[in-house]
């Protein structure tokens, strides 16, 4: 049958593989388990098989893309310039096609319609906030017990839909600010003190009331029209401003891959988009944020991969931490996954299990017990791994905190 | 019993994979051969190989032992239905500072020891380029080069000992820590041997000091032969260089499309040639290497200055094979050795082959040595290119066996460059490769096709090998 | 027709060299197809022949009784040399001492053992033996490109290339290298060659373990009876750099100290970090010669006293205890080699598939093979 989506992998994507295999050992999965058919060539061989028609989609074909962290440190070092991110974007799109058993329809619910909506994202929120006043995470199974450790307090809301926030001093633009669906409610504090910053940056910052999620769960997901829908309708609510400013890695790497969800449009409104860390970064190397002088200590900074390898953003968060007074702490020079990466936790938990342990040893190896993360999900998961005695925060909300007291 | 079954039994289902597709990914390597898999075993201690060879002897299948699958002849392609024992997973690592040696398992990342020994300021000097993905049982078995073998060596040279498993499933240790081991060398030979002598379950391996200093310089050339000249030029004066490489004009494009290093894509050919040692030879050295390469009409120079930068030409180089896909969707390419003098010349031959073929050829090759590349971009999915190809490639081949070369010079015969060997080796030749083949695995159960052609084994040669007992 | 007779044609006087063994049977082949017609004759009769070099490495191993003496004296052409290309192909006969003088006037040098005496190329490769620049450019094995070995039943192979970089096939070059003629006489090789330094000294230190520790990956440090020197090769500014940070007595060259000698020699390999430990274990009254940072220690005593221990010692670390030279009976005391290493079964094998006849050098190799 080969594929049946107009997304499916193309000739072109998986041609571009020569199997030279420089990307299995950046592969996660492929460093934990040896098999091929946990490494990108394989998982790109696999898609080449179902289009030469060696195989179907099946039950077998599917265990192999389900175990792709979409981490994409892959495409870094691919010389072939695989558009690994997209043929795995492709295949997810075919599986949901073809196999829309149980599980994926349960899914499939779950990124499209419950992070998609606000509302009920709050419902499920309540019941955390709950959850956490009772101390419910103790009686919770195992798997769901971990992924609940990694949720912050949850605090009041701070961004209202529709707000605008003045640029403090010089204005240099009008930034329109993504809240997205888990960090708008679970990480308000980041959205606090990204917006803070960005004004002090010299953006005017509007927060655009029909904005909705950015999509990547359900991309990833292979929930082709979800992605469009939810695509379509952020590129007309950031439509009026001249740059879109987004707080969670994974959020921003998707919006910069728009044109493959909404077309030219798309492609002209992923031109806008920038990371938290990328536009502060510019801030501080242009003097409009000052750099403190307070020697406030190690910072272990955690590179997101969708930072690191989709937006191959490294400098910037590291320039963040220092302003702020820290001295950023390397934990890993290759940049290996957490084991986060959205629903993965979820999904395959023995893997990302073991990930994130690995992650966590990094993070004690490197004796400091603050680590900066610029993304929800890795927040989430070295939180579960690392327990008590360690804060992890995004850069951003270090830096805030730091112009803060120097203010004082 | 089966053999999965068998299988099963002594690893677990978790490590015995015979799902189709998951056998599908191991039917190939990095070079342009498939094979079919029976089934794909990841065994993790020598006495688990020991027990997976002997239960596929029991059941009379072959087994291909494989490492990353990175090898560019068809080594890890079975060439009939096989056994393929994936070594990926005994990865354990025993540094001895004081004898600059590290016990590796077969399924150590050639870069993650030298990652782990930099700090004590030592590393593993073979360097393929594949080095950040491929395996040290990979590089032993393959007797793996790179560029920075002109001054240190191949592979061979770096590995005291061996441990393998045999044919009847034997776990014998060949070498060891002290010079010269007494006995015939086996060592030697198992080192190279692409798989068919034994499976590689440990290896003794030499760590060499870093450089106290590196000096990497980028020259660009308005011709190939001002390139050739200046590399060969470099060597005649009696310097050895840690490195010198050249890269033709289409393959320092696609090159730079990847890494954004500043190869100077104008050029007609770049050299990337690096000169190490002590700090006052390598003064010396790098001012020769400027010296002659101004005498060949050099274009452009540059000094890489610092290690991110020279780390950026360098990823560049070894990125050159998988950069090929910008062009194609797949290569074909030879790995031969032609005596340094014999460069300008078969080079020369080499792109006339391929005009008259009509083939896109790209070159990029270790000039130090004479070891070239030169490499078909072409899409086998278009009728009959594989065949011009082979037909191109095999007279590129005899070119560079008739200036007194060789068929491989790193990356092994394998499957690909097989029937070729007749043109470098006569019968008896050949025939004592098959001899010492068989004193080793005389039922061929070790990656059965590769290597040697057909019928090199010839019974007529020689006087009959007696039976029984002997001596 | 009797076997004096079928080898008359290749008795030749220059033979007569000292040291030979007792044997009736003395031929020396002028070219390697009559290598092949005495190896194939040899075989047919049945007869165990000693090959014969320059006489320097027949110590090494167990005893023959041989019926057939071949010297390779007359096979010491030179086939073909490329300066250019760094390579240089001879024939097994040609003493070491001749090629390298012959290298040294364009600069180069093939990095064979420094004081070969009568030794040749064949001899050196066959025996395994290195030079102490192996601290620095590797063993001879690391030298040999491509070999024409004439088997025991007289068919010349070929194998390797005269390139400086070859995995075509299977490496019997290296394999070669310390065979002792078991897999074929070696009757050609190809070696590759290295530049000479420009800049050559020899600093006397005082500690040779701390000048291991200080130099830049010396061409060889070698302690003899106590006394370490350095041996330093390359640019001036790198040797002046070098001998700087080396507190000793500068000569310029590299001079070299003859090997102990004594009614036994002796070769004792150990990791190189036992170096020391080796040294300190000899029994008194051994003269020695060790390779700092190699694990090499050629030693030379009047008896065998102490000999099992340290051999004991040296096995199970790794390495081994070797008579090179010594009387007769001492070989019949003492095993030459000591416990034989693991992988025999294949050794036999292979030597079977090369010597079916079992003619060359039989019982010379550890194990009695």
């Amino acid at each position: 049958m080969g594929w049946v989506t107009d997304h499916a992998p193309t000739g072109a994507e998986l041609n571009a593989c020569v199997r030279c295999g420089l990307c299995l050992p950046e592969c996660p999965t492929f460093r934990l388990t040896g098999k091929e058919s946990f490494s990108p060539r394989g998982r790109l061989m696999a898609m080449s098989a179902v289009a030469d028609g060696v195989v179907e989609v099946d039950e077998s074909f599917a265990g192999i893309m389900d175990s792709c962290l979409q981490c994409r440190a892959c495409e870094v070092v691919c010389p072939s310039l695989v558009p690994f991110g997209r043929a795995m974007e492709g295949a997810r799109a075919e599986l949901a096609a073809q196999m829309p058993s149980r599980t994926r329809a349960a899914r499939h619910l779950l990124v499209g319609r419950v992070l998609g909506s606000p509302g009920l994202l709050r419902m499920a929120t309540l019941a955390v906030k709950v959850g956490q006043k009772v101390g419910v995470g103790r009686v919770l199974p195992s798997l769901l017990r971990r992924g609940f450790a990694g949720i912050r307090p949850i605090t009041p809301v701070a961004v209202e839909p529709g707000s605008t926030y003045r640029a403090v001093g010089e204005r240099i633009g009008r930034a329109g600010f993504l809240t997205g669906c888990v960090m708008d409610v679970w990480f308000s504090d980041v959205h606090a003190a990204s917006i803070a910053m960005l004004q002090r940056a010299g953006y005017d910052v509007v927060v655009p009331a029909t904005q909705t999620c950015c999509g990547a769960l359900a991309a990833h997901d292979g929930d082709v029209k979800d992605t469009q829908r939810l695509a379509e309708r952020n590129v007309v609510a950031f439509a009026n401003v001249d740059v879109v400013a987004v707080d969670s890695a994974g959020c921003g790497a998707h919006l910069k891959d728009y044109e493959h969800w909404a077309g030219q449009a798309g492609e002209l409104f992923s031109k806008r988009v920038f990371d938290i860390t990328e536009l502060i970064d510019q801030a501080i190397a242009s003097g409009r944020i000052p750099k403190s002088s307070v020697d406030r200590g190690p910072v272990a900074v955690q590179d997101p991969c969708h930072l690191r390898h989709v937006q191959r953003i490294v400098d910037a968060p590291r320039n963040i931490v220092r302003a702020a007074g820290y001295s950023p702490v390397e934990i890993d020079p290759d940049g290996r996954c957490c084991g986060a990466a959205g629903m993965y936790s979820l999904l395959q938990p023995e893997l990302s299990r073991q990930l994130g342990a690995a992650k966590a040893d990094q993070v004690r190896q490197s004796h400091a017990n603050v680590v900066a993360s610029a993304n929800p999900g890795c927040e989430m998961q070295l939180r579960s791994h690392l327990g008590k005695g360690y804060e992890i925060v995004h850069p951003v909300e270090l830096l805030w905190r730091a112009v803060q007291e120097d203010d004082r | 019993m089966t053999l999965i079954g068998d299988l099963v039994e002594i690893l677990g289902p978790d490590r015995v994979l015979s799902e189709p597709l998951e056998r599908y990914l191991y039917g190939t390597d990095g070079g342009v051969a498939r094979g079919e898999v029976i089934v794909v075993v990841l065994p993790e201690t020598a006495g688990e190989v020991s027990d997976v060879v002997k239960a596929a002897k029991r059941h009379g299948s072959p087994i291909v032992p494989r490492g990353a699958g990175t090898g560019l002849a068809g080594g890890a392609a079975p060439a009939v239905p096989s056994v393929v024992v994936s070594l990926t997973n005994m990865k354990d690592i025993e540094i001895d500072l004081g004898n600059r040696t590290a016990w590796v398992g077969p399924g150590v990342i050639n870069l993650d020891l030298s990652k782990l020994t930099r700090s004590s300021g030592f590393h593993f000097a073979p360097d393929p380029s594949s080095q950040s993905a491929c395996t040290i049982g990979g590089n032993v078995a393959n007797n793996s080069g790179g560029p920075h073998c002109l001054a240190e060596g191949t592979t061979t040279s770096h590995v005291l000992a061996v441990e393998i498993v045999t044919a009847d499933g034997e776990i014998v240790l060949l070498g060891g820590p002290a010079p010269d081991p007494i006995g015939l060398d086996l060592r030697s030979v198992v080192v190279g041997s692409e798989g068919l002598l034994g499976i590689i379950t440990r290896a003794l391996v030499k760590l060499t000091p870093n450089p106290l200093a590196v000096r990497t310089i980028l020259a660009g050339f308005a011709t190939m032969e001002d390139a050739v000249a200046t590399s060969s030029g470099i060597v005649a004066r009696g310097v050895v260089p840690a490195a010198l490489e050249i890269m033709d004009q289409k393959m320092t494009r696609a090159v730079e499309n990847f890494v954004g290093a500043g190869f100077p894509i104008d050029a007609g050919a770049i050299l990337l040639a690096e000169v190490a040692g002590h700090p006052a030879a390598v003064e010396a050295e790098a001012r020769l290497v400027e010296q002659v390469a101004n005498e060949n009409h050099v274009t452009s120079l540059r000094v890489a200055a610092d290690e991110v930068e020279r780390a950026k030409l360098w990823l560049g180089r070894k990125s050159a094979f998988g950069a090929v896909a910008q062009l194609a969707p797949d290569y074909y390419l030879h790995d031969t050795v032609v005596p340094r003098t014999q460069l300008v010349a078969t080079m020369q031959k080499i792109y006339e082959i391929a005009e008259r073929h009509g083939v896109l050829m790209l070159n990029v090759f270790h000039a130090g040595d004479g070891n070239l590349h030169p490499l078909v971009a072409f899409d086998a999915s278009v009728e009959g290119q594989l065949d011009i190809v082979h037909a191109a490639m095999e007279e590129v081949a005899k070119v560079c066996i008739e200036a007194g070369g060789a068929l491989s010079g790193e990356h092994g015969i394998g499957l690909e460059k097989r029937d070729l060997m007749p043109l470098l080796y006569n019968e008896a030749d050949l025939d004592a490769q098959a001899r010492l083949r068989e004193a080793f695995d005389p039922d061929g159960l070790f990656n059965p096709q590769k290597v040697l052609p057909a019928g090199s084994r010839c019974a007529d040669l020689g006087r009959p090998i007696p039976t029984g007992a002997w001596l | 027709m009797t076997i004096a007779a079928a080898f008359a044609r290749y008795v030749r006087s220059a033979v007569a060299d000292t040291g030979l063994p007792e044997c009736d049977l003395m031929v020396a082949p002028q070219t390697i197809d009559e290598l092949e017609h005495i190896l194939d004759l040899a075989s047919e009769h049945q007869l165990k022949a000693v090959i014969w070099g320059g006489g320097s490495h027949q110590g090494f191993g167990g005893r023959i009784d041989p019926d057939l003496v071949v010297a390779t004296s007359q096979l010491n052409r030179l086939v073909d040399w490329q300066p250019e290309d760094f390579t240089v192909t001879v024939e097994a006969g040609m003493r070491v001492s001749d090629l390298e003088d012959m290298l040294a006037d364009r600069g180069q040098m093939a990095v064979l053992p420094e004081l070969p005496g009568a030794a040749t190329i064949g001899g050196v490769m066959a025996a395994g033996v290195s030079g102490w620049r192996r601290a620095r450019y590797g063993p001879t094995r690391d030298r040999v490109l491509e070999v024409d070995l004439v088997t025991g039943d007289g068919r010349r192979v070929r194998a390797g290339g005269r390139v400086v970089k070859n995995v075509t096939g299977f490496d019997l070059p290296r394999l070669a290298v310390g065979s002792f003629g078991s897999l074929g006489v070696i009757a050609q090789a190809c070696l590759k060659l290295w530049p000479e330094p420009s800049t050559k000294v020899t600093v006397s230190v005082a500690d040779g373990d701390r000048a291991l520790a200080t130099a830049y990956r010396p061409t060889a440090v070698v302690e003899a009876d106590g006394v370490a020197k350095v041996y330093l090769g390359g640019t001036e500014a790198e040797v002046d750099g070098q001998v700087e940070s080396l507190d000793g007595t500068v000569v310029s060259g590299w001079s070299w100290e003859p090997e102990p000698t004594g009614v036994v020699g002796w070769s004792l390999r150990v990791p190189p970090a036992s170096t020391r430990s080796a040294i300190e274990r000899l029994p008194s009254g051994w003269r020695y010669q060790a390779g700092l940072g190699v694990g090499e220690i050629k030693a030379a005593s009047v008896d065998a006293e102490g000999a099992a221990g340290l051999r004991a010692w040296a096995e199970s670390q790794g390495g081994a205890l070797v008579i090179v030279s010594g009387p007769a009976a001492l070989y019949s005391d003492m095993d030459p080699w000591g416990t034989p290493p693991p992988g025999l079964k294949v050794q036999r094998e292979l030597i079977r598939r090369f010597d079916p006849c079992r003619v060359v050098n039989p019982g010379r190799l550890p194990g009695g093979l």
